[in-house]
């Protein structure tokens, strides 16, 4: 009897769930036949500002879907296993451009279609991974560079500077392999895109020299450690440090002296995508002069856009001549994953 | 028409307040339609059967049966063949049947990473069965009230987020954090514990997140165990530890082994609190094979690592069930 209430109350509240659960389906369902345009965006994590979505949406009568990654593999499985046109937009790295034009994931660009295609800065087309920019446009540059707090540690220039024992247990490192390794390739005079065993060998000789001094590693969110003052020393992005001085003035930025990685990230439009138009404006939106400024003030990475100068001139210079990009190394790969698993 | 309502009241005495009622109702208005109203009648009668096989039970449990097969199932399968096929280091695979992977699962580095992982995992697991066998044998012995606001509290945590909570632990244990903070003000010590960081953070993290697994099914076990036999115990000299190793240990084993199994086997997987508290310094299984999806872009290595790890879980699960485990119980 007691079994029975219990049954009863089950199937009441199945149905009731089932009810809802249809409910909801049909509330949705009318939506999606609406006439609105859509754009369906995948990008990193704290790359443009919301307000700058939502301005767009209202300038051209947009809905955005905006979904966001935190590495390029995530992405590739992203679009990968999404069925045909579920993403239109999205912003890979250089050696994922490559990797994706040889999946054939990309759709060419239009250039014709771009009117604001001016606006970015000569120096940061033509890249090894897109020669001819046909698939991709550059959106923003980040880079390595060490942070240090003046007040508390002396000057730092170059990754043999990390291994110095009074920093024990303070430095923390982007939780990176390609960035990571590649920096440990630099500090023994190698390519940061070196597949050669010895040098590989030579890089995990350095790092077992630095790990006494290694705090944590790192990627979500490096500032936080400089601003609790759990650290002093950091190998971390551009725009991280950026933040970070704005909360801690004696935080200074300097450049590796044996070089540093640079990440471009770029726009692309996913093979079969359903709303090209949209894409095309939302391009077109965020290369304009003001939109750009204000991502950059918010996420203060290397803008593209000739207009706005978030380095000086010669600095920039200086970064793309000394920075090295990350490439895509094939099945190499396994090289650094299997280094990366002895690092931790 | 009275047969049919004998035959209503027979099988239970609720009619009355069972919604099925209203067809009886329904029936006595619609004499001419005698003959459909018997089947109806028959078939709400199977329906209602307490045992054996009745459509209620199928209906019930189909929602579970159709989600076990279509979200647990079927990725599995798909992972299963995954396992064996080529990686071609774009993120996608060739169909080509190969038990490289397996081979390579046991390259030197992972297996470091395996011998770290259960390491940790044994850690957590008996530091989690020396706080719930204490905490179980005193929560014996209370009224019924404390004991049950009691195991509420230990499932309050349950509530919010695990990861959310994880971060938590960072406000508490960072070298500027709640606890450094004190200690150091109050003049105890002059520098700041290493708290997090480090493998200790991993375990604090992991002990924390998972000890509710180890004390629920702990303290049931422990609950049960006979009075008689403990008062027999007491009387025959035993002292408390000799009371502890020679009763509650044996008697309550397969309880103690099915906390163990279900806080051992989250700790070597729950790769974010090695992230988090282990300052991403210490690789576990679950990185291991997060990378191998997420950065290495090599899928069937990691499909083969999770169908390892599937292997083990498994053995120790039929380990459980040989030293008299009941499988029922793993799941509460």
């Amino acid at each position: 009897m007691k079994n029975q209430k219990i049954k009863y109350s089950v199937l009441l509240v199945s149905i009731v769930v089932f009810t809802m659960l249809c409910l909801i389906i049909k509330n949705n369902a009318p939506k999606e036949k609406a006439k609105t345009a859509y754009l369906n965006v995948l990008n990193w994590t704290s790359y443009i500002p919301d307000d700058v979505i939502a301005d767009f949406e209202k300038e051209y009568n947009i809905k955005v879907n905006y979904g966001t990654y935190s590495s390029n593999e995530e992405l590739l499985a992203k679009v990968s296993s999404a069925a045909n046109g579920t993403y239109d937009l999205i912003f890979p790295s250089d050696y994922m451009i490559d990797l994706m034009i040889y999946r054939d994931m990309l759709e060419p660009l239009d250039s014709s279609r771009l009117s604001n295609f001016n606006n970015i800065n000569d120096v940061f087309l033509h890249q090894e991974y897109d020669k001819d920019n046909k698939y991709s446009l550059p959106f923003l540059l980040a880079t390595t560079v060490l942070l240090y707090d003046d007040e508390k540690v002396d000057h730092l220039s170059s990754y043999r500077d990390l291994l110095k024992p009074e920093l024990k247990n303070n430095v923390i490192l982007l939780d990176d392999q390609r960035i990571i390794i590649g920096a440990l390739l630099n500090a023994e005079g190698f390519n940061a895109n070196d597949t050669n065993d010895n040098h590989l060998e030579k890089a995990y000789e350095f790092y077992t020299e630095l790990k006494p001094n290694i705090k944590a590693f790192d990627s979500d969110s490096p500032k936080s450690f400089f601003i609790t003052g759990e650290v002093d020393v950091g190998l971390i992005w551009n725009a991280e440090a950026i933040l970070a001085q704005d909360e801690n003035p004696n935080l200074k930025i300097s450049y590796p002296a044996e070089g540093f990685t640079l990440s471009m990230d770029n726009y692309a439009i996913v093979k079969n995508a359903k709303n090209v138009d949209a894409a095309y404006d939302f391009i077109n939106f965020l290369l304009r002069d003001d939109i750009c400024k204000r991502i950059i003030d918010e996420y203060p990475y290397i803008s593209t856009n000739k207009n706005i100068k978030t380095v000086p001139d010669n600095e920039l210079n200086e970064i793309l001549s000394r920075g090295t990009y990350i490439e895509n190394v094939g099945g190499d790969i396994k090289k650094y994953d299997k280094l990366w698993a002895r690092i931790k | 028409m009275k047969n049919h309502n004998h035959a209503f009241s027979s099988s239970s005495e609720t009619t009355q307040k069972s919604p099925s009622s209203s067809t009886s109702i329904k029936n006595n208005h619609n004499q001419s339609f005698s003959s459909d109203s018997v089947s109806s009648v028959n078939s709400s009668k199977l329906f209602r059967k307490p045992s054996g096989f009745d459509g209620f039970k199928i209906f019930v449990t189909l929602p579970v049966i159709i989600y076990a097969l279509l979200l647990i199932f079927a990725p599995l399968v798909y992972v299963f063949f995954l396992s064996f096929l080529k990686g071609d280091n774009y993120g996608s695979y060739d169909y080509e049947i190969t038990i490289k992977n397996y081979i390579e699962a046991f390259d030197p580095t992972f297996l470091k990473i395996f011998f770290t992982s259960v390491l940790i995992g044994l850690i957590t697991t008996f530091i989690c069965l020396l706080i719930s066998y204490p905490f179980s044998i005193f929560l014996r012995d209370k009224p019924e009230k404390t004991r049950s606001l009691i195991i509420k509290l230990v499932m309050v945590p349950f509530l919010t987020n695990s990861l959310i909570r994880t971060y938590g632990w960072i406000t508490l244990l960072r070298k500027n954090g709640v606890i450094n903070y004190s200690l150091v003000s109050l003049g105890i010590i002059n520098e700041p514990f290493n708290l997090m960081y480090n493998n200790l953070g991993i375990i604090i993290g992991m002990v924390y997140t998972l000890l509710p697994f180890m004390i629920l099914p702990v303290y049931s076990a422990v609950s049960k165990v006979d009075q008689n036999l403990l008062d027999a115990a007491e009387d025959l000299g035993a002292g408390k530890l000799k009371k502890f190793f020679r009763v509650y240990l044996p008697l309550t084993l397969p309880g103690a082994f099915n906390g163990s199994l279900m806080v051992f086997i989250p700790a070597i997987g729950y790769f974010f609190i090695a992230d988090i508290l282990g300052g991403g310094k210490s690789m576990i299984i679950g990185n291991l094979i997060k990378n191998q999806f997420l950065t290495a872009r090599n899928w069937p290595l990691g499909a083969a690592l999770s169908i390892l790890l599937l292997v083990m879980t498994f053995g120790l699960v039929k380990l459980y069930q040989k030293i008299g485990g009941d499988l029922d119980e793993l799941g509460g």
